[in-house]
């Protein structure tokens, strides 16, 4: 029907059967060879793709969470260094003025120690000095007595005193 | 090209002619080398041969995309794949390779220089058309559609289908068919004088043979694109 249709040719239909032989088995080869994986591939890049996408936008949020945490954790830090050094400032103040007061109580009660001291002291001394002095007195009055009463003078002692209790006895 | 003797055998009854099954065996074996070697160590990082490939099959798709409904372009995929290919190379090879015996016989050439090649083509097209049809609308639906808009739009439908068959074998055919003619022509004029001619003709031969791998190319593309389009009128119902 078709054999001189175009251009006076002759058309050998062996040839159709077999262009469409080769071109059902050129297709089955490529879907094995190529088409087959590539495909594949091309999908699983697509797929990657669109989970690496999903991946990143998750990780930029938990980023942008992290920023958030970290700005209210140095905030809160800041606020707590704050809280830190006035606290350490107002014991200091506080020690010191203890300390302060510590030390002139303990001067005074020293010096109030040293005083009585030194009182007690001089008492003591004064107390020492007299009696040393009576002591002294004694021994010399003792010594000079004892030099004087000797034989003679012992005598005139006693006469002395019995003359003397002849008189009261007269009176 | 007609008044050449041609070199035909008998293989189960059937005749062939051996140019045909020579230069389609030849494209069947490129097609296959170039899809077998740049399909090699397929990665998630393509490379220069997966490339290449990646951008064809997109490139294919693209086609089927442009008419076919996008649900359907993926069970059509590899058919326009392997078709543009295989036209592609088929469109081609002849500008370059052309062997002929010593009688006169060719044996080598474009196989879409031949109508035989490029109406089997077409007549493959208008038979996924008609399965695809019925695959997507079933019978019912898909031959009440030859009868739309009305009843007696049927014999223009049914000799819609046969045009459609032979513009879209020929078209091709011709234009290929013509290129390789003109080529013959111009190696004529060049061997006619001597060196001479042969000078004259290089430029010429070579403006041709440049603007005829353009026309293959663009061949190639036509009909890709023309049978996704016979197949998406199938594939919906004609209001």
């Amino acid at each position: 029907m078709l054999s001189h249709l175009v251009v006076g040719q002759t058309l050998y239909f062996g040839d159709s059967l077999f262009y469409i032989l080769s071109f059902v088995l050129l297709m089955w080869i490529i879907k094995i060879f190529a088409w087959g994986p590539v495909t594949k591939m091309m999908q699983d890049r697509a797929d990657k793709i669109s989970n690496d996408i999903d991946s990143a936008e998750k990780s930029r949020t938990d980023a942008a969470s992290l920023v958030e945490k970290r700005q209210a954790a140095l905030s809160n830090s800041r606020s707590e260094a704050q809280t830190i050094v006035s606290d350490a400032k107002s014991n200091g103040q506080q020690q010191r003025d203890q300390i302060v007061t510590q030390a002139q109580a303990d001067v005074q009660t020293m010096k109030q120690n040293a005083q009585k001291d030194i009182e007690q002291e001089r008492q003591d001394a004064l107390s020492d000095a007299r009696n040393d002095v009576a002591d002294l007195s004694i021994e010399i009055a003792s010594k000079i007595i004892q030099r004087e009463l000797k034989a003679d003078d012992q005598k005139a002692l006693i006469d002395s005193y019995i003359e003397g209790l002849g008189k009261q006895h007269e009176s | 090209m007609s008044d050449d003797p041609v070199s035909t055998f008998q293989f189960l009854g059937l005749t062939f002619s051996t140019a045909n099954v020579v230069s389609g065996l030849v494209v069947f074996l490129l097609v296959v080398a170039i899809v077998f070697f740049t399909s090699r160590k397929l990665a998630m990082k393509p490379t220069k041969g997966q490339n290449f490939l990646e951008w064809l099959i997109d490139f294919t798709n693209g086609i089927l995309k442009g008419s076919i409904p996008a649900g359907d372009v993926g069970k059509f995929g590899l058919w326009g794949f392997t078709l543009f290919l295989f036209l592609f190379l088929s469109n081609e090879i002849g500008l370059f390779i052309q062997v002929a015996t010593r009688s006169g016989a060719t044996i080598m050439r474009s196989p879409t220089s031949d109508p035989i090649a490029t109406l089997t083509f077409s007549l493959m097209t208008m038979m996924i058309a008609q399965f695809a049809g019925v695959w997507k609308l079933g019978y019912k639906a898909h031959f009440a559609n030859y009868m739309k808009p009305f009843v007696f739009w049927l014999p223009i439908s049914i000799f819609e289908e046969f045009t459609n068959f032979l513009t879209l074998g020929l078209r091709i055919f011709g234009v290929i068919f013509s290129g390789e003619m003109l080529l013959g022509v111009i190696w004529d004029l060049a061997v006619s004088h001597g060196i001479v001619t042969m000078i004259i003709a290089l430029p010429i031969e070579m403006a041709w043979q440049g603007f005829s791998a353009f026309l293959g190319a663009i061949q190639a593309f036509v009909f890709v694109t023309l049978s996704s389009v016979y197949i998406s009128q199938k594939l919906e119902l004609e209001e």
